[in-house]
């Protein structure tokens, strides 16, 4: 994978693989990314302010946005997110805007349903 | 953690028997025996321990709605019990969050517990490939109340709660093909219930008269009922040799047993 990318960067185009079965080159992977992170940023601001999952997950987006905001360069991106190849980050930010759009739907940050039954998880019993 | 010290305290205990057999039985390897004083413990990893609790706590933080408790065992592995209505949120949110990953269901299972109020307990074992990491999320529940099926999240999880369904009859709602995956044509029962007997209740056997296999209820004869029945899956409890058995006097022949 490292060495098809520097091959790549010599000649001057894009990767040819990721050497990932199923997830294909992005082309344009800063303007995915761009998109992605502020729809994910605009589904986290209709959940409550105090939510812990609205605070920690702004918290990594917003981070990431930022380190893409600042480099153009992909690889040296990469380093920086430090989470695998950008197609990977690009997965992961998709899973993160769906789960962001369930989140808000199942509402987590409430308090507990219910208590569990007395010694439910007390081992050995 | 005391579970773990006890454990720890036993197993002390056989290691320094074992040192004195060999002692006795091979005195010329003495060297052998004296360099180990202190029983051999289990080395501790602090730092797995503590990524572990801290990520528990994450978890726990971000979904107080669901989560009951969080624990590390002493064998490093991170728990999270969970409240059966969350099944479908939180794998969910740990496949699918930036910080958890768990993409991999490596096993789903069941333990039956019958003295508890929901006698079932569900067990999903989890592995992050990206952080290298697993997890395992423990809910429960009783023989009436359906549990929410994960194969929305996870497709492995679709064998697995047949086998569950199969195996302890625990109802999976909006499973796309419960049905019985392990147990023969027409099985009656969940066999790994505690209260189903070692033996079953039907046998199958070859009718020669009638050219197929019949299926008969379980006829054991009375000396198959004579079994040490001091084993955790005790069957026929009714049986059981009672504490005050009369006593052989000195003189009696012991009955000759086969």
């Amino acid at each position: 994978m490292r060495r098809t990318g520097s091959v790549a960067k010599m000649a001057g185009v894009i990767k040819k693989t990721t050497g990932l079965v199923g997830l294909a080159v992005s082309p344009n992977p800063h303007e995915r990314l761009r998109i992605l992170y502020s729809k994910i940023l605009a589904s986290l601001q209709t959940m409550p302010q105090d939510a812990a999952y609205r605070k920690y997950t702004e918290q990594i987006i917003s981070g990431r946005y930022s380190l893409l905001k600042a480099e153009p360069d992909v690889e040296k991106l990469e380093k920086k997110i430090n989470c695998g190849q950008i197609e990977e980050v690009i997965a992961q930010a998709e899973t993160e805007l769906s789960l962001s759009r369930k989140m808000s739907e199942w509402k987590p940050w409430e308090p507990l349903i219910d208590e569990p039954p007395p010694n439910q998880w007390k081992w050995p019993i | 953690m005391a579970a773990s010290l006890v454990r720890l305290v036993r197993g002390g205990v056989c290691r320094s028997l074992n040192l004195h057999r060999t002692a006795a039985l091979a005195p010329a390897r003495l060297e052998a025996t004296t360099a180990e004083t202190r029983p051999t413990v289990r080395p501790k990893d602090a730092v797995a321990h503590q990524q572990l609790s801290a990520f528990g706590e994450y978890v726990a933080e971000i979904l107080p709605k669901y989560v009951q408790q969080v624990q590390v065992t002493c064998y490093n592995e991170l728990e999270v019990m969970i409240h059966p209505e969350g099944i479908v949120p939180v794998l969910t949110f740990l496949r699918d969050h930036t910080n958890a990953q768990f993409r991999n269901m490596i096993d789903l299972t069941a333990v039956d517990i019958p003295s508890r109020q929901n006698r079932f307990e569900i067990v999903y074992n989890l592995l992050s490939l990206r952080f290298n990491s697993r997890i395992r999320v423990k809910t429960y529940t009783d023989e009436l109340t359906p549990v929410d099926s994960s194969v929305s999240v996870h497709h492995a999880a679709n064998w697995y709660e047949r086998e569950v369904w199969d195996m302890y009859g625990v109802f999976f709602a909006n499973h796309p093909d419960l049905r019985r995956i392990l147990t023969d044509y027409g099985f009656e029962g969940h066999p790994f219930r505690k209260d189903f007997p070692l033996s079953g209740y039907v046998e199958v056997r070859y009718d020669d008269e009638l050219k197929r296999v019949v299926a008969e209820p379980v006829e054991l004869t009375q000396e198959f009922r004579k079994y040490d029945l001091n084993s955790p899956w005790e069957s026929f409890p009714a049986h059981r040799e009672s504490k005050d058995a009369p006593k052989l006097e000195a003189g009696d022949k012991p009955p000759v047993t086969k």
